[in-house]
């Protein structure tokens, strides 16, 4: 029997969740790991999940976005390969190359791959010469007033309200829709503006606006070999300011929509020749026409879902496929089985426009059983920072049918006891309760036409209170609610 | 039990069993041995722990509200009176529940708009089966909205006349009462003796009893009475035998000084002359005791300062319910050496008065007239409730007007307009009726307090008492279900010792834990680390000053 090549160690240049996610599949492959962190992020729980730890600056974020740094703890830490998860570098082609440059293997697409996906108008181009629709959309825009001009005649071919979008955008940030021609113009600057600040690049174009689509995505995979794989659709309708708050495998569509949409996406990274994991992201209209998106070159949050109704695990693929091994399956051998949803718990008051919560989980309980799944990266006691993503646990839950899938939803949030820091957990329970939600019919519109959710009671749990008496009690010496 | 009286039968189908059975049928009455005995600590823990046992006796009923009951539930148990009878009726799903109001004023202090007490009434009675109603001037008119709220609900109504000694107190003026009230409600209700202060000789009651037995033969007379004098025994024998069918009685493992007379004690007694108890298990009963014995020991420190039987009650006329609270009050106010001073005054004044019947409200008049004349001189300091009571706000006196020098005394105290007593009395006197309350304005005015949607329950609790019960909301929206604590936890002294672990079952009888970890001190915040249910709390409470702390007792 020939000894396959294997990792020894890897290091995971992330935090959190997802660095606990990969530290797990790179466990079961008997792959040594590293984990980094920053000093403000020192009581991390990716740390202790890790087999070595390593510090890579004071923080906060920066060093997560060192890439000398990052690739100076793998050398000294002895890794062989880098895994980026999602954030942070995981999409910057720099890092990619300053890998392979350093001679570790970075463990997603190579950096052409994610610079000409990375940029929107490249990306539409390619798709465009597979023959997949895209929202129309110009070219880059000019600098200055030529740019306005620019798009002001777009605007009055398609109408309003348009869409500004940043050529290096993604995961919903450097997105605007606008209105008017006054806000367009006035959105112009802004964009420019902030897309320079979160992208290091100023570069806008416009696109039509396509009015209450359904967001699905599909999941691909693709090695060495030229094997391109799909492992079916997502739903990743339910959004709140363009941030995926609920995602869904499969998509729901009918299944002939679904089969031309997944043909799609293999032809998409086909062209791209792509390598890894990644995402492929459409617009569907009501009728069924569908536009292509953007392709998302990592592992994404919700790839969890898929692989609960698939049963493959997509980081255990990264890293074979890594190593240069074929995909493990065959096109036919992918089947889904019922239904998975995935929701993120958050340390975020949904009543306070979602803000953060930070502060120390007092308590913490999760729940389990039959078809739920957990990805967390928290522990009771711990303070959640206020410097990074307030995701503390992702909520995973399989079900044979939708409805099942949903009763298993409302159970397991049930079953969390949090206490310390508010959570996006009572917001999730009044959508599980909505009838839109509960028939599937929801949008990208969903949140913004369903304004009631926030309306809830927060419910504390009686035993909690009751032993506010107890202390009281305690320290007075008397039931001071008894005299 | 053959006989026995229970929560699937209908009102007219109760009426008609009482009339029919030969013997008699107890009412154990815990809301007033809790009043009158343990100054109405009684928490409704106690009440669950019992409840199998008193549910398996097969009382006509148990009374477990009413009264002062309802504000002490909110202001020192922190227990919402609409939920502890939802508690009692889970319990004993089977006993008639019953409860005691005063007509205008219910289960508060001053009378109140017409429309809020038919409000409050409605949403009682979606609890409470048997309603025994009461004004303390045997004042007809100030009932009848609580009689036609609770014949409407389809509950079981017992209109009381309030008894009393003297020689207005003839059997020809309560005869006259009780066809008035007859008059009023229809053939189809229950008639009480409310002898609240325990009066009388059995001779007297046997009288009462026979007098209005023999002019309303069709009448069923119900007899409550207290054991202050500890003759209540002699009393109810004597009322059973003229023709009583329900007693108010206590368990006697609990109460039984102030309160009601101990059920056994009765049954033993009544079968002496052959006379049964109906649908009643003996052994129920003496078990019930036996649970009570226990649980006694938690309300000791409430018992009432002044401990046995007092027959010189027949003077001062103080009711049994009144007697824990005022004992208290005399304690707390730094007078109790002076009491028996006040309770003769408090005789004197009763006569001076009109010698009416001291129940509350009258009794509270009564008593602070006394206190401010013994404490401050003679009609020197006279209550508002006083000046009230002699303006006829409550309703006409039933037998005399006070003397000319205490009137002036009383209506021209303060005065600065210089008006003399019959000139006040003559521009302001007489019965003002209430204008109705604006319901949906004060649910407004509580929801904004509470910033949260308002029940018409919640709505029939703030128009009794706005103040206590906004508290109580506020309370129990941040301590919860206190209730569910056990008793002997509720009432504890001295805080708790590190490792001690408090045990107890929610109202779905799941049971949970909260264990004391640890006790430290910083400067005035005292940090208690607690597993509740397994998991880890640090809590923290900054002393503030609560009032004087005295432990009870």
């Amino acid at each position: 029997m020939v000894q396959k090549l294997m990792f020894e160690k890897i290091l995971v240049a992330n935090r959190g969740e997802i660095a606990v996610r990969i530290m797990r599949s790179a466990q079961e492959l008997d792959i040594k790991t590293v984990a980094i962190y920053e000093e403000t992020d020192k009581d991390a729980f990716h740390i202790t999940q890790g087999d070595e730890a390593i510090c890579v600056g004071p923080g906060p974020r920066k060093d997560y976005l060192n890439i000398e740094g990052i690739i100076e703890a793998a050398m000294k830490t002895g890794a062989q390969a880098i895994h980026p998860g999602y954030g942070f570098l995981a999409e910057n082609p720099d890092f990619s190359k300053a890998c392979t440059d350093a001679g570790l293997v970075f463990i997603g697409p190579p950096p052409e791959v994610i610079r000409n996906l990375g940029s929107k108008v490249i990306a539409r181009r390619m798709a465009e010469e597979s023959g997949i629709p895209v929202i129309p959309a110009t070219q880059t825009l000019s600098q200055g007033k030529q740019g306005d001009e620019e798009a002001l005649a777009f605007a009055d071919e398609y109408g309003y309200p348009t869409m500004i979008k940043a050529v290096s955008g993604g995961g919903g940030r450097g997105i605007r829709q606008v209105e008017d021609e006054k806000r367009l113009l006035a959105g112009l600057k802004q964009s420019r503006s902030e897309a320079l600040m979160s992208f290091g690049n100023d570069e806008i174009y416009l696109e039509k606006c396509v009015q209450r689509p359904r967001h699905v995505e599909v999941q691909i995979l693709a090695d060495h070999h030229g094997n391109v794989v799909h492992l079916g659709s997502r739903n990743c309708s339910i959004q709140r300011r363009h941030q995926k708050l609920i995602e869904i495998a499969p998509s729901g569509l009918k299944k002939a929509l679904t089969a031309e949409i997944c043909a799609a996406a293999v032809r998409a990274a086909r062209a791209a020749e792509y390598l890894s994991a990644g995402t492929v992201e459409f617009l569907v209209e009501p009728d069924g026409t569908f536009y292509f998106l953007e392709v998302n070159t990592r592992i994404q949050v919700e790839h969890t879902v898929t692989e609960m109704v698939t049963g493959i695990d997509l980081v255990r693929e990264q890293l074979l496929i890594a190593l240069g091994e074929p995909v493990s399956f065959s096109q036919d051998q992918v089947v889904e089985r019922g239904y998975a949803i995935e929701l993120r718990i958050n340390a975020e008051d949904p009543k306070n426009n979602f803000f953060a919560s930070p502060g120390v989980v007092q308590v913490y309980q999760a729940p389990g059983g039959h078809g739920v799944r957990l990805d967390g990266a928290v522990y009771q006691g711990y303070e959640i920072p206020r410097y990074y993503d307030s995701m503390m646990v992702k909520l995973t839950v399989y079900g044979y049918t939708w409805q099942e899938a949903v009763d298993r939803l409302a159970r397991a949030l049930k079953g969390f006891v949090i206490l310390g820091v508010k959570t996006t957990i009572p917001y999730f329970q009044q959508i599980l309760q909505e009838p839109d939600f509960i028939q599937m019919k929801f949008d990208t519109s969903y949140i913004d036409t369903h304004p009631q959710l926030v309306d809830y009671l927060e419910e504390e749990r009686e035993m909690e209170k009751i032993s506010r008496l107890i202390a009281e009690i305690n320290a007075y010496g008397y039931n001071p609610y008894a005299q | 039990m053959e006989g026995r009286i229970t929560t699937n039968m209908s009102a007219e189908e109760i009426l008609g069993v009482l009339k029919e059975e030969d013997g008699y049928y107890l009412c154990n009455n815990e809301r007033d041995v809790s009043q009158s005995d343990f100054k109405n600590r009684l928490m409704p823990m106690t009440t669950v722990r019992v409840a199998p046992y008193r549910e398996a006796t097969g009382f006509f009923s148990v009374e477990v509200s009413g009264g002062a009951s309802v504000h002490v539930d909110l202001m020192r148990k922190q227990v919402n009176p609409f939920e502890r009878l939802r508690i009692a009726r889970k319990a004993m799903p089977k006993t008639l529940l019953q409860t005691v109001c005063r007509g205008a004023s219910l289960f508060g202090y001053r009378h109140y708009p017409e429309n809020v007490n038919r409000f409050i009434v409605r949403e009682f009675a979606k609890y409470v089966d048997v309603w025994r109603v009461y004004d303390f001037l045997n004042h007809v008119p100030n009932m009848i909205p609580v009689f036609e709220e609770v014949q409407r609900a389809g509950r079981i109504l017992m209109p009381s006349i309030c008894f009393s000694t003297g020689k207005e107190h003839t059997d020809a003026y309560y005869v006259e009462k009780v066809q008035e009230i007859l008059e009023v409600t229809g053939p189809d209700v229950i008639i009480s003796i409310k002898n609240h202060s325990g009066l009388g000789t059995p001779r007297r009651i046997r009288q009462l009893v026979e007098s209005i037995c023999t002019s309303c033969p069709e009448v069923i007379l119900h007899y409550h009475g207290c054991n202050t004098d500890g003759n209540d025994i002699g009393r109810m024998t004597s009322a059973v035998l003229a023709g009583v069918k329900i007693c108010d009685v206590a368990d006697h493992g609990y109460g039984a000084v102030y309160g009601q007379a101990p059920a056994l004690t009765l049954i033993q007694t009544l079968e002496d002359y052959g006379t049964k108890a109906i649908g009643l298990d003996i052994k129920a009963l003496v078990q019930a005791s036996d649970i009570l014995r226990q649980e006694r020991r938690i309300y000791e420190p409430f018992e009432n300062l002044f401990r046995g039987h007092d027959p010189t009650v027949a003077t001062y006329k103080l009711t049994g319910g009144a007697a824990g609270s005022t004992f208290e009050q005399a304690d707390k106010g730094g007078f109790l050496e002076r009491m028996p001073e006040i309770l003769e005054e408090m005789g004197r004044v009763q006569t001076e008065l009109g010698n009416w019947w001291s129940v509350t409200p009258g009794s509270q008049i009564l008593w602070t007239t006394a206190v401010n004349n013994v404490l401050y001189g003679r009609y020197k300091r006279p209550s508002l409730d006083l000046k009230n009571l002699i303006l006829g706000r409550y309703g006409p006196l039933p037998f005399y007007d006070p003397q000319e020098w205490i009137c002036e005394k009383v209506l021209e105290y303060q005065r600065s307009d210089g008006k003399k007593w019959h000139q006040v009395l003559a521009e302001e006197g007489g019965e003002v009726k209430l204008q109705d309350a604006d319901l949906e304005r004060e649910r407004s005015n509580l929801e904004a307090e509470l910033d949260r949607p308002v029940s018409d329950e919640d709505l029939a609790l703030y128009l009794l008492y706005p103040f206590d019960a906004a508290s109580f909301f506020k309370f129990e929206a941040l301590h919860g279900k206190t209730w569910l604590l056990p008793p002997e936890v509720w009432f504890r002294q001295g805080g708790f010792k590190s490792g001690e672990r408090i045990t107890f079952a929610d109202e779905y009888g799941k049971p949970h834990y909260i264990e004391i970890i640890s006790t430290r001190r910083e400067g005035s915040n005292v940090i208690t680390s607690l597993l509740v249910d397994h998991t880890f709390h640090t809590l923290s409470v900054t002393l503030e000053d609560k009032g004087s702390h005295t432990p009870p007792g």
